[in-house]
């Protein structure tokens, strides 16, 4: 086997010459002998050791320091994570098992502590919060905020186009929660529609953030190809000079921000393609279409959009606070109230006038039966056709004026307003009984009136509201 | 009962490992040799027990490269490039399910090669310590682990 080719090919004429296919095996033998190279020289666990990772998930009740593991929730590239209960302060937390082989260098386990010491500083609304880093019997744990809900990838999976006013609000509360970060300057790095969650009061929070870099294992977040084909990291969100393997800065996320926008708006992927690596060429070459012609979205909207997904990052905006600002020029300007709003803020103002009838005709009882308690009923009516009057003006103000506040105005005024109203109907109902020995008539007008904004407010606004905008109030 | 030493040896070495250091096989084999030893189990001698660890090092490791999907994605491998070596060297963890089927056959037609490759890439021996374990020359032995080689070599790459 030591001996050259020529010399072997000699050799085995000579001696295998009568038996053809005995010759062949044996040259087929040595030409693969001196091709194997490196084949199976070094053994596998020096190449491999992470192999031998204990990687049994950890059974519910477990304990782990003082956390106790209720149930696993996901595998990602860091790890497991678990839901568990921290016995300390009572809280459910989402515990992220960081893999042996991420922290086995001390300067490793000394930079993740940096970048969770960076990310627990970030304290946003929008962002799941990054509780501690715990080391627990030689293990690494980092202990974050459980956010129950769903996330958008599941949203966009499902197939549902959002309407125009819920792509502004996402679009917002997204550009709001990266500028807070970015103030801090740190940046996610891996901003994907499956890395937001939409939590049960359908607030967004952005997870992850400042980890991206602890799953891939070095200090750079470069794309690292390991096999034909196969790219670690989520390429379909990278920019250009992410996967380009350049430094990246705040203008990564703007970049991923457009793609999950875009996303999240049409319900496809702006560089969509049949592989990962024909979308990452797509990513690096192709301009997306126009994303106005696939989606009823604002043209601003699609504007802003579009100049995050410029190829140079010196095309986009310099950070998450500058397409804040975009936004929020754009909505203002463009103001564009939906199909319906007409109606919608005639309702309102119809409703607050039935306020205002209510209150007046508790004033006349009030002087037709001048008891303690009509004049409470009616003080409180004049209170809460105030207070009703004021929110509902409010709403037409913000519909004409300031239309992109308008959908978290409304979601946090739903619930007063309902109270209101059922307020306003049961003083009117009392009075119809206060004023009824005096006269049918005026009873019957207190009585229809109280019913009459008890079944707007039921029935009548909910329609308006879906008609308008396309969802519940 | 070896499979399950060296499994619980692997998993508390790899959360103790200093930094900078290779996981040796040889050092994790011999350990479990230790341990194993010293609970008074009765082993003919250190050179069967060397046999059976490398036969689990080698049912640990493909199982756990099966568990990672390992075989779906040596499938969808281009098998002409293959015969590149460089490119079967860089990513072993993805053809163990392949290499495992192989020595399987290999077994079948020469069982004492078989042998070598689990003592050699498996339980990483030395040459002498192979040769040792096996009662031959380590020339012998050279010459035999070429061959075992080359014949998986071509097996793998499908030529």
């Amino acid at each position: 086997m030591d001996r050259d080719a020529t010399d072997v090919a000699a050799w085995v004429a000579r001696e295998a010459a009568d038996d053809s296919a005995v010759r062949a095996e044996v040259l087929s033998l040595v030409d693969h002998h001196s091709r194997a190279g490196a084949f199976l020289a070094q053994p596998i666990v020096e190449q491999a050791a992470d192999l031998l990772m204990d990687d049994e998930p950890l059974a519910p009740g477990a304990r782990i320091g003082d956390y106790t593991i209720v149930r696993e929730l996901g595998r990602g590239g860091m790890g497991r994570v678990y839901l568990a209960s921290d016995a300390r302060l009572g809280r459910t937390v989402a515990l992220k098992a960081l893999a042996p082989h991420l922290m086995r260098d001390p300067s490793q386990r000394e930079r993740l502590r940096g970048e969770a010491r960076a990310a627990a500083a970030l304290t946003h609304p929008g962002i799941c919060t990054v509780y501690a880093l715990e080391e627990i019997d030689g293990d690494l744990y980092i202990a974050t905020e459980f956010v129950d809900g769903h996330t958008l990838g599941e949203e966009i999976r499902a197939g549902r186009q959002p309407t125009r006013d819920e792509a502004w609000q996402t679009a917002r509360e997204l550009a709001a929660a990266l500028a807070s970060a970015h103030a801090r300057g740190i940046v996610h790095r891996d901003l994907k529609p499956d890395n937001v969650m939409r939590d049960r009061e359908g607030r967004l929070k952005i997870l992850d953030f400042g980890l991206a870099r602890i799953g891939v294992g070095a200090p750079d977040a470069a794309p690292r190809m390991t096999q034909p084909g196969t790219l670690i990291g989520t390429p379909a969100y990278m920019a250009p000079e992410q996967i380009n393997g350049l430094p990246v800065d705040a203008r990564a996320d703007v970049f991923a921000f457009g793609v999950l926008l875009y996303e999240y708006a049409c319900g496809a992927h702006p560089f969509a393609a049949s592989t990962a690596l024909a979308t990452v060429a797509r990513v690096l070459e192709s301009d997306a279409r126009p994303l106005a012609s696939r989606a009823d979205i604002p043209s601003r909207l699609a504007d802003v959009i579009a100049r995050c997904l410029q190829k140079a990052p010196a095309g986009r905006f310099g950070s998450a606070a500058e397409l804040l600002g975009a936004l929020d020029a754009a909505g203002a300007d463009a103001a564009e109230p939906a199909r319906h709003a007409t109606w919608w803020r005639v309702h309102h103002v119809v409703i607050t006038l039935l306020y205002i009838a209510g209150a007046t005709f508790a004033w006349q009882i009030k002087e037709w039966v001048e008891t303690p308690v009509t004049v409470s009923i009616f003080l409180a009516l004049g209170a809460t056709a105030t207070i009703g009057g004021v929110l509902r003006g409010h709403f037409v103000f913000t519909s004409v004026m300031n239309y992109p506040r308008l959908t978290t105005e409304r979601r946090r005024t739903r619930r007063p307003l309902m109270w209101l109203d059922g307020l306003t109907a049961v003083l009117l109902l009392a009075d119809a009984a206060m004023v009824a020995g005096t006269g049918a008539l005026p009873a019957v007008f207190a009585l229809a009136l109280g019913l009459g904004i008890a079944l707007a407010s039921l029935v009548l606004e909910p329609a308006t509201t879906a008609a308008a905008f396309g969802d519940e109030p | 009962m070896v499979y399950d030493e060296l499994r619980r040896l692997a998993a508390a070495y790899m959360r103790r490992e200093r930094p900078g250091q290779t996981l040796q096989a040889t050092a994790l084999v011999h350990e479990a040799y230790m341990r194993l030893a010293g609970a008074g189990t009765p082993w003919h001698d250190e050179r069967h027990f060397v046999g059976i660890a490398a036969r689990s090092m080698r049912q640990i490791l493909v199982e756990r490269a099966r568990a990672r999907g390992a075989q779906k994605r040596w499938a969808g491998l281009n098998r002409v490039s293959m015969t590149d070596a460089l490119a079967v060297a860089s990513e072993p963890v993805v053809m163990l399910p392949a290499l495992d089927e192989a020595l399987t056959r290999l077994e079948a037609i020469d069982a004492e090669q078989a042998r070598i490759v689990e003592l050699r890439y498996f339980a990483g021996l030395s040459i002498e310590d192979t040769a040792d374990a096996l009662g031959m020359s380590p020339a012998t032995l050279k010459r035999r682990w070429a061959l075992a080689r080359a014949w998986l070599f071509r097996e793998m790459s499908g030529t």
